[in-house]
């Protein structure tokens, strides 16, 4: 046997047989004793003295046990087990002390477990089931228009084929799009979010159907594909019960029923960012079903998303130039067809590859960051509590130093003492720990509504990523709290310790105190600023005019759902609905909208007499309404007039364009007047009548996006029907009211939605709500843990101090002298902490600056309410300490010890 | 004659020296090792058991009961292979450090 085999063998022993190896040990020493006491008796001693001279050279019976343990080498264990007994009786002992540190770090750990568990998922984790992430990719599509570097993820179905015959760095190219479609029929149909996917889609991952199959190439072949669908397993579960002769059942999705042949495992999203999907369709069937037999050849229709694996040998720079030699042929296919998309050498086509998270590419959202800075202001409130731990265990390390003192003189080793404290910092942190998984339980139930789906489970308690991050942010937290009193304990001067009492004038600040506290103090300023940084981005947010009511307007819109309409049908259904919506109380004014902001736009070409390229001075989106356009939806006009009633279809064409395309395209001039061709060059004339005010319609900050206005009546086309509607009253009963109504007027199978308009803008503004939300948490605890560290070494000093304040005031200080002494010690560490706090804010401030929103991140506003509010919490920290001071008695004082 | 203290180390070597005779109880050894030595050495009873379960665990020696002279049970320690070539080794590395240390002694 080797040795060290031997050795594990007989401390396993050493652990579990314990109690048999000390009855082994103590028979073992019995005999010794009794042999020794025998060899005395036999060469003539008497037995008593016998007794004692075998005990004298034998030793303490309990030392020779202890080291005999000893040499079984679990000598540590037994040390640990009784260290964290004595540990426990010791907090058990002082539940104030005990309940604060392990509240104060259960927050802590809480925040930067939940933070973790968002990033998690956002940024780090891979999708459920997808086999060897590392190589799969998503594509990035790179163009460039009207001069203008763009990407996008959008491509057409002729392109995927493209790259499927063409490229040879890729396993396999899947195509796919998750979108919102009507699921069920009849008053079961729902929106539901239904991803729409190549069969190679499935090969990507390493899932097994939970029921039935996955629909495989011969479903989805080309042109039209198979009508069949496989359900996502939460809507099996709750749509049909989780029953098993689901199979071959019909279901309605989009305009087709088709056939249920499968169900997705659990927890399969696919590579969906958009929610869990409730079914998955064939992209051919789906395809067809929209655009019929011509789409394989539909270059324009870009709305594909793509993922490819790369064969193992290729290195991602190789795989982007494969595949932008494959989207080059594809381009060149594209021209060759329609030869308006332009040239190679305008329009430079190329792709690059990026994770298959979406928060890690190129097009990553301001939420990732946000929430990537949210994490590290969590990290920083852990940070700030630990301090606040360790300067409390520091203050009973230093109340305890003599009791220590005694301890190391007595012979308990210095490491030995360490150990002790590090134990019981340790079973704070995970008392703590395990508290905190419950806060994170909580937190992120109400966080990941923020961001994520809320079918999506995401149970921290379970989450094992989740759980070793809370392991290693608690034994961190042990470190951190325990390791600066053990050492603090572990050193010093043991004699002087012993000599002095309090009367000896042992008072001194520890510097390790003071310095946490001003590294509290400077964490917190730093959080505070962030914080009304994002609150009054917030509120910049909130109030920023869109350029439109949101309060008081809906928005209502039909789902044809494969009804087939003229264009006839559709301009006469539209009237109809704009007349039904009349009738219904609470409805004031109601206008037909080919674009609606953050939902769709439409765009034409223009062309202005005297300008050239007007595309590149803007993106300029169109919108056409009804006569009550402006009055609807309080768009205001700045100069000349609305279109109306006196603007009829035969007559001449008028257009009212936004401020900014005014002065994009005229700029120095006046724009009304001025001629505006729409759709083609030889369009007629559209006189500008009027300037509005600027609109926000696709992105919340863009300076180059612009609106323009024209009656629906001269656009010449139908419009989609889409309505807004100003409302007065209950907001919700009006929109049911309404909804109720336009169905009635439907055809077939269509529905109608109806949906506040605010439920399209709220989410423009969720990164500054969800940054704003947590970073008054946050700082506020972090105000909270610092002015409870302030209160707590303020309040130690005064006790220390008892006695010089009492001569103080024998020798004749007044009771605000008195107080006024111990305020200005708290006040004076505050204001260094402000200095470094605000100076740490101003460092950070170029990072943050375009996450605020119309806000500078040096807004001195913000560092003078923080200076307000850290000043006014300090001097509440230090009231009681110095009311307490104020009141010492010098002859109490002069005569205690 | 006085007694000397053991210097550091030494002991393990001397209680494998004794073990490598023949299986010996605890008192037995600490026995030997003060008649050998002709009562000089000074084996601190207290310390000899520590070095037994410290050689046992090191797989130097076998612990096993068995019945002594007056037929009471007691543990019987004896030397392993391990023990036997720890104990060569050991020697000879003293026998070296004793004459060098000899040499240097007798120069001057």
């Amino acid at each position: 046997m080797t040795p060290l085999l031997n050795d594990l063998r007989y401390r396993l022993r050493a652990l579990f047989r314990r109690d048999t190896m000390d009855r082994e040990m103590d028979a073992e020493f019995r005999f010794h004793l009794d042999k020794e006491v025998e060899k005395h008796v036999r060469a003539g001693v008497p037995p008593d003295e016998a007794r004692r001279l075998a005990r004298a050279s034998f030793g303490t019976f309990e030392g020779t046990r202890d080291e005999t343990r000893d040499a079984r080498g679990l000598m540590w264990l037994e040390q640990m087990v009784h260290d964290v007994r004595y540990s426990l009786r010791g907090l058990a002992a002082r539940p104030m002390f005990t309940g604060g540190v392990v509240l104060t770090l259960a927050l802590g750990i809480g925040a930067n477990a939940t933070m973790f568990g968002i990033m998690d998922r956002m940024l780090f984790r891979a999708p459920p089931f997808l086999r060897d992430h590392g190589t799969v990719h998503r594509l990035y599509n790179h163009y460039m228009l009207n001069g203008e570097s763009r990407i996008e993820r959008n491509l057409a179905f002729p392109v995927y084929l493209d790259f499927l015959r063409t490229s040879e760095a890729t396993e396999a190219v899947a195509a796919f799009q998750t979108r919102e479609l009507p699921v069920g029929e009849g008053e079961d149909t729902r929106e539901m979010s239904v991803t729409v996917a190549s069969a190679s889609y499935f090969s990507l991952f390493d899932a097994r159907p939970a029921l039935g199959r996955f629909f495989d190439a011969s479903d989805d072949s080309v042109p039209a594909g198979q009508d069949v669908v496989v359900l996502g397993h939460g809507y099996w579960q709750s749509r049909f019960g989780g029953r098993t002769d689901v199979i071959g059942q019909r279901l309605r999705v989009g305009r087709t029923p088709a056939t249920i042949i499968g169900v997705a495992p659990e927890g399969f999203v696919g590579l969906s960012d958009q929610g869990v999907p409730a079914v998955y369709l064939p992209i051919t069937a789906f395809a067809f079903s929209m655009r019929g037999p011509a789409y394989p050849r539909g270059y324009g229709w870009s709305w594909l998303e793509l993922a490819v694996r790369r064969k193992p040998d290729v290195s991602i720079a190789a795989l982007e130039a494969d595949l932008t030699a494959s989207y080059i042929a594809s381009f060149r296919r594209a021209a060759a067809i329609a030869p308006n998309v332009g040239t190679l050498e305008t329009v430079r086509p190329r792709v690059t590859v990026g994770p298959v998270q979406l928060a890690r590419g190129p097009q990553a959202g301001r939420d990732s960051r946000v929430v990537t800075w949210i994490a590290g202001v969590a990290f920083i409130v852990l940070l700030i509590a630990c301090a606040n731990v360790a300067n409390l265990q520091l203050s009973r390390a230093i109340s305890r130093q003599r009791e220590v003192a005694v301890r190391l003189a007595l012979g308990v080793s210095r490491g030995r003492l360490v150990r002790q404290l590090l134990t019981e910092s340790l079973c704070l942190a995970i008392l703590g720990g395990t508290t905190g998984l419950l806060v994170a339980r909580w937190g992120s139930v109400g966080l990941r509504s923020f961001f994520f789906n809320a079918e999506e489970s995401l149970s921290v308690v379970t989450d094992v990523r989740t759980l070793v991050f809370a392991g290693v942010a608690t034994t961190l937290v042990a470190l951190l709290t325990g390791l600066v009193p053990a050492l603090q304990a572990g050193s010093g001067d043991l004699a002087a310790a012993l000599k002095s009492g309090a009367r000896e004038g042992n008072y001194r600040r520890s510097r390790t105190r003071t310095a946490l506290l001003v590294l509290q103090a400077t964490l917190s300023v730093a959080l505070l600023v962030g914080a009304g940084l994002f609150v009054r981005s917030l509120r910049n947010v909130r109030d920023f005019r869109m350029g439109y009511d949101t309060e008081r307007l809906l928005f209502a819109t039909v789902n044809f759902r494969g009804v087939r309409l003229s264009d006839e049908e559709q301009s006469g259904l539209a009237s109809r609905l704009l007349s039904a919506a009349r009738e219904v109380p609470g409805v004031e004014k109601l206008t037909l909208a080919a674009s609606v902001p953050f939902w769709s736009n439409e765009g034409r070409g223009l062309w202005v007499p005297g300008v050239d390229s007007v595309q590149t001075r803007g993106r300029f989106i169109l919108q056409a309404g009804s006569t009550d356009y402006f009055a609807t939806t309080g768009t205001r006009i700045l100069r000349g007039r609305a279109f109306g009633e006196s603007d009829p279809e035969g007559g001449a064409h008028v257009i009212v364009v936004s401020e900014g395309m005014a002065q994009a395209i005229w700029p120095g001039e006046d724009a009304l007047g001025k001629c505006v061709r729409i759709s083609e060059p030889t369009a007629p004339c559209a006189t500008v009548i009027g300037v509005a005010e600027e609109v926000r319609i696709r992105l919340l900050v863009d300076d180059r996006e612009h609106a323009y206005y024209v009656p629906a009546w001269q656009l010449g086309e139908p419009i989609y029907p889409q309505v807004l509607v100003r409302i007065s009253g209950d907001r919700a009963a009006v929109a049911e009211a309404l909804r109720r109504r336009l169905q009635r007027e439907l055809p077939g199978a269509s529905y109608a939605t109806v949906v506040p308009m605010n439920s399209l803008t709220d989410p423009q503004q969720r990164s500054w709500r969800f940054g704003a939300t947590m970073f008054v948490a946050f700082g506020a605890l972090a105000l909270v843990l610092a002015a409870i560290g302030l209160y707590s070494l303020i309040a130690y000093d005064v006790a220390q101090r008892t006695r010089e304040l009492g001569v103080r005031m024998a020798l004749g200080a007044s009771v605000p002298d008195v107080m006024g002494l111990v305020v200005r010690g708290g006040l004076r560490l505050v204001t260094v902490g402000l200095v470094l706090g605000a100076g740490l804010a101003l460092w950070g401030s170029k990072w943050m600056e375009d996450l605020m929103f119309r806000q500078s991140p040096r807004d001195p506003m913000v560092f003078g309410m923080v200076t307000i509010l850290l000043f006014a919490v300090a001097l509440i920290a230090t009231a009681g300490p110095a009311y307490r001071a104020a009141r010492v008695d010098p002859n109490v004082a002069l005569r205690s010890d | 004659m006085s007694r000397l203290d053991l210097p550091q180390g030494t002991l393990d070597l001397l209680i494998l020296k004794a073990l490598s005779l023949q299986p010996m109880h605890g008192w037995a050894i600490s026995e030997r090792l003060h008649q050998v030595s002709r009562a000089t050495l000074q084996v601190p009873q207290g310390s000899l058991y520590p070095a037994l379960h410290r050689l046992e665990r090191r797989g130097l020696i076998r612990a096993e009961w068995g019945a002594s002279d007056n037929n009471r049970r007691a543990k019987y320690y004896q030397l392993t292979r391990a023990g036997q070539k720890q104990l060569e080794a050991e020697a000879s590395a003293w026998q070296q450090l004793t004459t060098a240390v000899d040499l240097v002694l007798k120069q001057s």
